[in-house]
């Protein structure tokens, strides 16, 4: 049994949630009070990750923390079709550029919006200026796949954990005040998201219109 | 010269690529949010962003096809008219028809959506804009005075073939014509124009796009350098109360429009259709599913007739009149004597038969010409991928009315034909079933079958207000040998109703203005909260429930049992 220990209002133990409802993978949740009580602080919880970040996932005897790279243990153990994170060296090189990328969007977006909905003591507008900086690369990377046929961020004609790992915090950005209205290719790639079969909500993320093939 | 909130300047705010299916785009002019979205039928929507409830971003909302629904409480509005068309909260009610969302002007031409902040000046084409491929490239969002944008264009040009400076903050270098957006007084988008599609669209999308890319961080670093110029502060005014709330008395009898019949056919056998178009090819007022208008008659008469329309579905009215042999009067002058090209006086639509959008199961149930309103309703439920079932009783095959309408529906459509009148009892009974929590029925066709089915539904524990009906007529006969005093409680007056005259003949001679449609007891629009007496009801509008709690009843044709009834008027 998968063990999820979890802050529902956490876009990166979302995206945990995400995929395994994609997946359809069934599995247990721990809340771990991460506001106002930081039990991700808290000695049981440093016990399982040293670095006192959420999410952390337990599979049987294993214990597993960033949500990256659990992104991609779950897509490569319990995805049958291999399309969320396929096993070809370059599209793995892609799809792990793009986690990067994620952590970046959570160094920024996510930071802004601790600062302005969490307290945390971060730097407002340096935050909120590092996204916007990632946001305009990303619509354009988008604005050009699509004139290309290219619905998601890597190559293949498929989403894959890269889209999953990059979608919470951008979803959540006016959280932290960063409008998205400059980057209509981003915005429209967050209803590609929304539409895909299994999809599910957390606070603040709302579903979108129905798809073309679904209408 | 600074940014005016007034400008009545076109400006391009997107492209049409912008706009793909169900998507809902958000854009800004002079400082003023804008929610934009295409419909199924590829009108193009900008209205304010803002849902007119609770002011949540409409650009977050959902496109259902021809209504967007509000992510928040779930208000839809209806495409082109901006029109309120259900309130969640509010399942059982219409909401008022005139409860409107802001809408800015519209254009889609040259591969870009064009708008205003007013609309004092026509749409005009730039120069020399007709008979060429307009090929649109990256729209370029810059953190920069517009002004000063549209300098730095303009410094792009080689010195031996200066830019052209346009009217509306657009500069042309060489073939190229560059927009620029005025999104607030620090920020511009950058659109530009190529007059063909490229033969490498890639490669120029990409290199055109790299130029604008130098000069946008070149415009950002300078605008960093001098002091920002407060941002316009638009003023979002309040809807007038005219939109936003239910009009004080509701719309008289004798307010109408003039529409001009677009198409008249025969829809089955016994039934004709027409088509109601407004004369300047605008659009015709919002309404909900369910909702009739009358129709006035070149012989004077006014009769009801329920819109078969969807959702935002607003070019025109289709309704469908029964063509019987023995007809007399109203049907019968439409069927005979208008036709298309005519102009015909109707009123706005009103709906006393409201579809509840919350329900598990929805049952909806024809008889002949009573398809026409659940027509309506099912294309709204279809629109929103809510479950529903239409089932559909004709006499014969060759009655089925709305046939091609009917077949592109998703949900279960079954047509039942040329059953008797027990097999139809035993069918309804079926398909009613025992009710359960959140099932709503709605049933329009003869008055027979209307009392057959509420029977049936009465029998199986259906409650009264699971049970939605829709008389064409009363075809009781009024007895209106009494008389009594009513005592108006808001007007604070005291009136005598003679034998044969009405209460609402009577109030109106009095000087009243009061509501009323069919003026026989079918279709709601009189309906009047009794405060006090025993009402003799003889209409065909309200359900038992709401007859025996003498609280409300229709005042063109019920009169009182007891001396005097107190009425809130």
């Amino acid at each position: 049994m998968i063990t999820l220990y979890d802050f529902e209002l956490s876009g990166n133990c979302y995206k945990l949630r995400l995929l395994m409802s994609i997946l359809n993978l069934p599995y247990e949740i721990v809340p771990v009070d991460f506001f106002p009580g930081r039990e991700h602080k808290s000695d049981w919880f440093l016990r399982l990750n040293p670095f006192g970040q959420l999410p952390v996932l337990q599979d049987g005897d294993l214990t597993l923390s960033d949500s990256g790279a659990i992104l991609a243990y779950l897509a490569s153990k319990y995805d049958g079709s291999g399309l969320w994170f396929p096993n070809d060296p370059a599209i793995i090189a892609e799809v792990l550029r793009w986690h990067a990328v994620a952590d970046d969007i959570t160094a920024t977006s996510s930071a802004a919006r601790l600062a302005l909905g969490y307290d945390y003591p971060f730097d407002i507008e340096k935050s909120q200026k590092g996204a916007h900086r990632i946001f305009r690369i990303m619509d354009e990377h988008l604005w050009f796949g699509e004139k290309q046929g290219r619905d998601w961020l890597c190559t293949p004609a498929h989403p894959t954990t890269a889209d999953i790992a990059c979608f919470p915090y951008v979803m959540l950005s006016e959280e932290g005040g960063i409008s998205r209205q400059d980057y209509p290719a981003l915005r429209r790639w967050t209803d590609r998201v929304r539409r895909i079969p299994g999809f599910t909500v957390m606070s603040g993320i709302f579903p979108a219109g129905k798809a073309l093939e679904q209408a | 010269m600074p940014l005016s909130l007034s400008d009545p300047t076109w400006y391009p705010i997107a492209s049409s690529e912008d706009l793909p299916f169900r998507h809902v785009y958000q854009g800004q002019l002079l400082g003023r949010e804008l929610a934009v979205w295409r419909a199924d039928d590829g009108n193009v929507n900008i209205w304010e962003n803002r849902c007119l409830h609770r002011g949540v971003r409409l650009s977050i909302g959902i496109n259902e096809g021809q209504e967007l629904k509000c992510q928040y409480h779930g208000w839809r509005y209806a495409n082109r008219s901006a029109g309120c068309t259900y309130i969640p909260a509010h399942p059982a009610d219409a909401p008022a028809r005139r409860i409107e969302n802001r809408k800015y002007p519209v254009r889609e031409a040259f591969g870009l959506i064009w708008s205003a902040a007013n609309d004092e000046r026509p749409f005009t084409p730039f120069d020399g804009a007709e008979g060429k491929d307009w090929f649109a490239l990256r729209p370029m969002p810059v953190n920069a005075e517009p002004e000063d944008v549209v300098a730095g264009l303009a410094r792009l040009a080689p010195d031996d073939q200066p830019a052209d400076l346009l009217p509306g903050l657009a500069v042309q270098l060489g073939a190229v014509l560059y927009f620029v957006q005025p999104i607030d007084a620090a920020r511009a988008v950058i659109r530009g124009l190529l007059p063909e599609r490229p033969s490498d669209e890639m490669t120029t999308l990409r290199h055109y796009n790299e130029v604008l890319t130098k000069l946008r961080d070149r415009l950002e670093r300078a605008a960093a350098r001098k002091e920002a110029p407060a941002p316009l502060t638009p003023l979002y005014e309040k809807v007038s109360a005219d939109l936003a709330t239910m009009p004080d008395i509701a719309i008289p009898r004798g307010n109408t429009f003039n529409v001009v019949v677009r198409r008249k056919w025969q829809n089955a056998d016994g039934v004709i259709s027409f088509e109601l178009a407004d004369r300047d090819g605008k659009h015709l007022p919002t309404f909900q599913p369910g909702a009739h208008i009358d129709v006035h008659l070149p012989n004077g008469l006014v009769r009801q007739y329920s819109l078969t329309n969807g959702p935002g579905d607003l070019m025109s009215y289709v309704i469908g009149v029964k063509q019987e042999s023995a007809s007399k009067g109203g049907s019968k002058v439409l069927v005979e004597s208008v036709r298309e090209g005519d102009v015909l006086a109707i009123s706005e639509p009103r709906n006393n038969f409201p579809l509840r959008r919350d329900a598990t199961r929805t049952l909806l149930i024809a008889g002949g010409i009573g398809i026409t309103p659940l027509l309506s309703m099912a294309r709204f439920l279809d629109k929103s991928s809510l479950p529903y079932e239409l089932h559909y009783f004709v006499r014969a095959g060759e009655n089925v009315a709305f046939k091609s309408e009917l077949e592109v529906l998703h949900g279960r459509v079954d047509t039942h034909i040329g059953l008797a009148r027990e097999a139809i009892r035993e069918k309804v009974n079926a398909l009613l079933g025992p009710y359960q929590f959140a099932n709503h029925v709605y049933i329009c066709g003869p008055g027979a079958m209307l009392e057959m089915v509420q029977e049936v539904a009465a029998a199986l524990g259906w409650p009264d207000d699971a049970v939605h009906f829709e008389y064409f007529q009363n075809d009781k006969v009024i007895d209106s040998s009494s008389s009594f005093d009513i005592e108006l409680a808001r007007s604070a007056m005291t009136l005598h109703v003679p034998a044969g005259k009405t209460i609402l003949e009577t109030m109106r001679e009095a000087g009243l203005t009061v509501p009323s449609s069919c003026e026989q007891g079918a279709c709601g629009t009189c309906l009047t909260t009794v405060m006090e007496g025993e009402v003799d009801h003889q209409d065909v509008y309200l359900n038992k429930t709401e007859k025996a709690s003498h609280t409300c009843m229709m005042t063109c044709v019920s009169r009182a049992k007891s001396g005097r009834l107190v009425l809130d008027i």
